[in-house]
C-alpha cells in the first residue's frame, strides 16, 4: 500500500497533497468541457491545442534564457530543473495555445484547407517551433516530462492556478449555458435566435486552450488530450440528457485521476499515461455499459 | 388562410446583394468600380468582380400568407433567408442595394423581437446531442431569460402547446437522436412556434424524409397556418415541398418571378430557373410544352393512371428532359384530380 504511506507521511503529504488538489480541479474543468469538445467533434482541435503548448514552452525556455537568472528567475529554473513554475511560464503557453486555436479557425475560415488539415499543420508547425526555440536556448528541458507529466513539479501554486481557472471556467459556463448549448446543438440555427455563434467559438477556444495549460503541467500533454475526450465520451455513452451527461463526465474524469494517481504509486508507472489507461478503461467499460443496455 | 391586415409581413425592394470574391475588395479599393454585376458576356465570373447572388428582387408577402419560394441550388434562396433573418447585411453587400423590412422592421430588430421563427435544414443540428424533443424547444424559448433566472412557468406552458401544435407531444420526452426524420421536422417547427412568432421560415423542410412524412409534414404546416395565422415562407428546390399548400409561388433563380398560383409554374418558367442545373449537361434547353390531355406520346400513358396526392391543390408543369434532342419538354398538368402529373409522393 505505497498510496496509504506516502500520504500518511506529512513530509510526503506536503508534495503530494498539491498534486491530487490540482489533479481533481483539472478533472473537474476538463470534464466540463469534453462534453462540448465531443459533440462538437473537437477532439483534434484540442489535441492541436495540448501539441502547441509545445511551441509555448519553446517561447517560455527561449524568454527565460534571453531574461537570464535576473529577470526570470521562476522561468529559468521552471524549464531548467523542473522545481517550479511561473505565472510567466503559463501566461506564454497559453498565449501561444490560444493562438494557435485561432489559428486553426483562421486558417479553416479564409486560408482555404480542411480544418483537419489546418490543425494538423499548425500541430506540426508548433512542435517543430519549440522544439527549435529550446534547442537555441540550450534549456534542459526534459520533453518527456511535459508529453507525460512530472508529479514532483506540481506546486502550490499550480494547484491554485488550476482551481482558479477551474472556477473561472464554470461561472462563465453556467452564465452562457444557454446559449453555448444551443450553438452547440444547432449552430446554424442558434443565430436566427441570436446566440452570437462566432462569439461562443473563440470563448470555447479560449476555455480550451485554459484547460490544456492547466492540465499540461500536471500531467503533460498527452493526459491534455485525453481528459478533453474522454470523460465526455464516456458520459455521452451512458446517458441521453445533458445533466446527466455532465455529472457522469465529472464522475468519469476524477475516478480517472485519482485512479490513476493511486495506480501510479502502487506502480511505479507515469502518472499521466496512467490516468490516460485508467480513462480508457473506464471508456471500454461504458461502452459495454451501454451495449447491455441496447440504448442506441 | 387567415385574414391579411394592412401592414405586409415582409417587404422585399429591389434587393440587389453580392458576395465579394478573391480580389474584388482590392480591385473595389484601388480602381474605379462601376459593374456590380461580376459577369462577362458569356455569363463567367469576372475575377475581381464581386459574386451578385441576388438581381433586383422585389417582393410583398402578406400576413397570413403562405408563400413558397423554389430555385434551383446556388440560386440565392439562402441568402435571400438569411438577409430576412439579419443573418446577412445588405450594407455588408458591396452593391449595397434596396431595402427589406420585417412587418415594418429592419431585419435586426424583428430577430430581437423575436417575430420570426425559422426551421433550418436538419442535417445541420447535432443528432447525437443529449437532449429531448422537449429539450430542444426549451432551449429557442429559454434564450431570452437572463442567465440568473429560471425559464418561466409561463414559457413551459409555451413549450408544451407548441408540442401539442405539431403533434409532437406522444415523443416529447424522447432523446432528439432517436426520432424519424419527419418527427424530427416537428420538432424543430415547434421550436420555431414556442416563441409565439408571426413569421414562420421553412428552409428545406422535406429533405430526408420520406414521401408520407412530406404529405404529413404539408398538411402540418397548413393546419398551423390556419391556428395561428402564422405568416409561412417556405424555400426549397424540391417542387413538392414549395407547392404543397402554397397561396403564392416565386421561383428565385438570382432574379425573381412571382405567382399568385401554382398555375403560374409554367414550363416556361421552370426551365428558365432551373435552366443552369441541365444546361451543362445537355447544353442550352427550350421548352415545349403541351397539355397533358392532348399528350400523344405512349410512354407517357402510365403517368396519368394514378392519383397524385397535390393534384387538386397544385396543378403543376411538369418538366422532362429529351437527352438525345438535347431539349426540355414541360407538360402542363390540368387542375382536375384526374389528370395529374407523375410527380406523386
Amino acid at each position: 500500500m505505497n498510496t496509504w504511506s506516502y500520504f500518511a507521511d506529512p513530509e510526503m503529504l506536503g508534495i503530494l497533497l498539491p498534486c491530487v488538489v490540482a489533479g481533481l480541479a483539472s478533472a473537474f474543468l476538463c470534464a466540463l468541457l469534453s462534453v462540448f469538445v465531443v459533440i462538437k467533434r473537437l477532439a483534434f482541435v484540442g489535441q492541436g491545442i495540448s501539441h502547441a503548448a509545445f511551441g509555448g514552452i519553446g517561447v517560455a525556455a527561449l524568454v527565460a534564457s534571453f531574461l537570464g537568472a535576473a529577470g526570470g528567475t521562476a522561468l529559468g529554473s521552471a524549464m531548467g530543473t523542473g522545481a517550479g513554475v511561473s505565472l510567466a511560464q503559463y501566461a506564454i503557453v497559453f498565449v501561444f495555445c490560444l493562438a494557435a486555436a485561432l489559428m486553426v479557425g483562421v486558417l479553416a475560415r479564409k486560408g482555404g484547407v480542411e480544418a483537419d488539415t489546418a490543425i494538423g499543420i499548425i500541430l506540426v508547425a508548433s512542435m517543430a517551433l519549440g522544439s527549435i526555440l529550446v534547442y537555441v536556448s540550450r534549456s534542459t528541458i526534459k520533453w518527456e516530462s511535459f508529453l507525460f507529466g512530472n508529479l514532483l513539479e506540481v506546486g502550490w501554486l499550480d494547484a491554485w492556478i488550476a482551481i482558479g481557472i477551474t472556477v473561472a471556467i464554470s461561472c462563465t459556463l453556467y452564465v452562457v449555458r444557454r446559449p453555448i448549448i444551443f450553438w452547440t446543438f444547432d449552430e446554424n440555427a442558434s443565430r436566427a435566435w441570436g446566440v452570437p455563434a462566432r462569439t461562443m467559438q473563440i470563448l470555447l477556444m479560449v476555455m480550451l486552450a485554459l484547460a490544456t495549460v492547466t492540465v499540461m503541467k500536471l500531467a503533460g500533454v498527452v493526459l491534455a488530450t485525453a481528459m478533453l475526450v474522454l470523460p465526455g465520451a464516456i458520459a455521452l455513452r451512458l446517458s441521453r440528457r445533458m445533466s446527466i451527461v455532465i455529472v457522469w463526465a465529472v464522475v468519469a474524469a476524477v475516478v480517472g485521476v485519482l485512479g490513476g494517481i493511486v495506480a501510479s504509486f502502487e506502480a511505479g508507472f507515469p502518472l499521466g499515461a496512467t490516468i490516460v489507461c485508467v480513462l480508457t478503461v473506464l471508456f471500454a467499460i461504458a461502452c459495454g455499459v451501454e451495449r447491455v443496455r441496447g440504448n442506441r | 388562410m387567415t385574414q391579411s391586415t394592412t401592414m405586409p409581413a415582409i417587404e422585399i425592394c429591389d434587393v440587389t446583394y453580392a458576395y465579394h470574391t478573391p480580389w474584388s475588395k482590392a480591385r473595389q479599393a484601388s480602381s474605379e468600380y462601376a459593374s456590380v454585376r461580376g459577369l462577362d458576356d458569356r455569363g463567367q465570373q469576372v475575377l475581381g468582380t464581386p459574386a451578385t447572388v441576388l438581381q433586383s428582387i422585389t417582393l410583398n408577402v402578406s400576413q397570413g400568407e403562405r408563400l413558397g419560394i423554389l430555385g434551383p441550388n446556388g440560386g440565392g434562396k439562402s441568402t435571400l433567408l438569411k438577409l430576412i433573418l439579419g443573418l446577412l447585411s445588405l450594407d455588408g453587400s458591396p452593391t449595397r442595394h434596396g431595402e427589406i423590412r420585417v412587418l415594418g422592421m429592419t431585419p435586426n430588430a424583428a430577430r430581437r423581437k423575436r417575430v420570426i421563427g425559422y426551421v433550418p435544414q436538419k442535417v445541420e443540428a447535432e443528432m447525437a446531442f443529449p437532449i429531448s424533443a422537449r429539450g430542444v424547444v426549451e432551449l429557442a424559448i429559454a434564450q431570452g431569460v437572463p442567465f440568473w433566472k429560471r425559464v418561466p412557468q409561463a414559457s413551459r406552458y409555451l413549450v408544451s402547446n407548441a408540442l401539442d401544435v405539431v403533434g409532437a407531444s406522444a415523443y416529447a420526452d424522447k432523446p432528439i437522436g432517436t426520432l424519424s426524420g419527419g418527427q424530427v421536422q416537428r420538432v424543430m417547427v415547434a421550436r420555431a412556434l414556442a416563441c409565439t412568432p408571426r413569421i414562420l421560415l421553412l428552409d428545406e423542410p422535406m429533405v430526408g424524409i420520406d414521401p408520407a412524412g412530406q404529405r404529413h409534414f404539408a398538411e402540418l404546416i397548413d393546419r398551423v397556418n390556419k391556428a395561428t395565422g402564422v405568416t409561412v415562407i417556405v424555400v426549397s428546390h424540391d417542387i413538392r415541398t414549395v407547392v404543397a399548400g402554397c397561396d403564392r409561388i416565386a421561383c428565385l433563380s438570382r432574379t425573381l418571378h412571382s405567382h399568385t398560383s401554382a398555375q403560374g409554374l409554367t414550363p416556361g418558367v421552370l426551365a428558365e430557373v432551373f435552366r443552369h442545373d441541365v444546361s451543362a449537361i445537355f447544353g442550352d434547353v427550350h421548352v415545349d410544352a403541351h397539355a397533358a390531355a392532348a399528350c400523344k406520346d405512349p410512354s407517357h400513358a402510365h403517368e396519368h393512371s394514378h392519383a397524385h396526392a397535390y393534384a387538386e391543390t397544385c396543378p403543376v408543369a411538369q418538366l422532362e428532359i429529351s437527352p438525345g434532342l438535347g431539349q426540355t419538354r414541360g407538360r402542363e398538368v390540368g387542375s382536375s384530380g384526374g389528370q395529374s402529373s407523375s410527380g406523386a409522393p
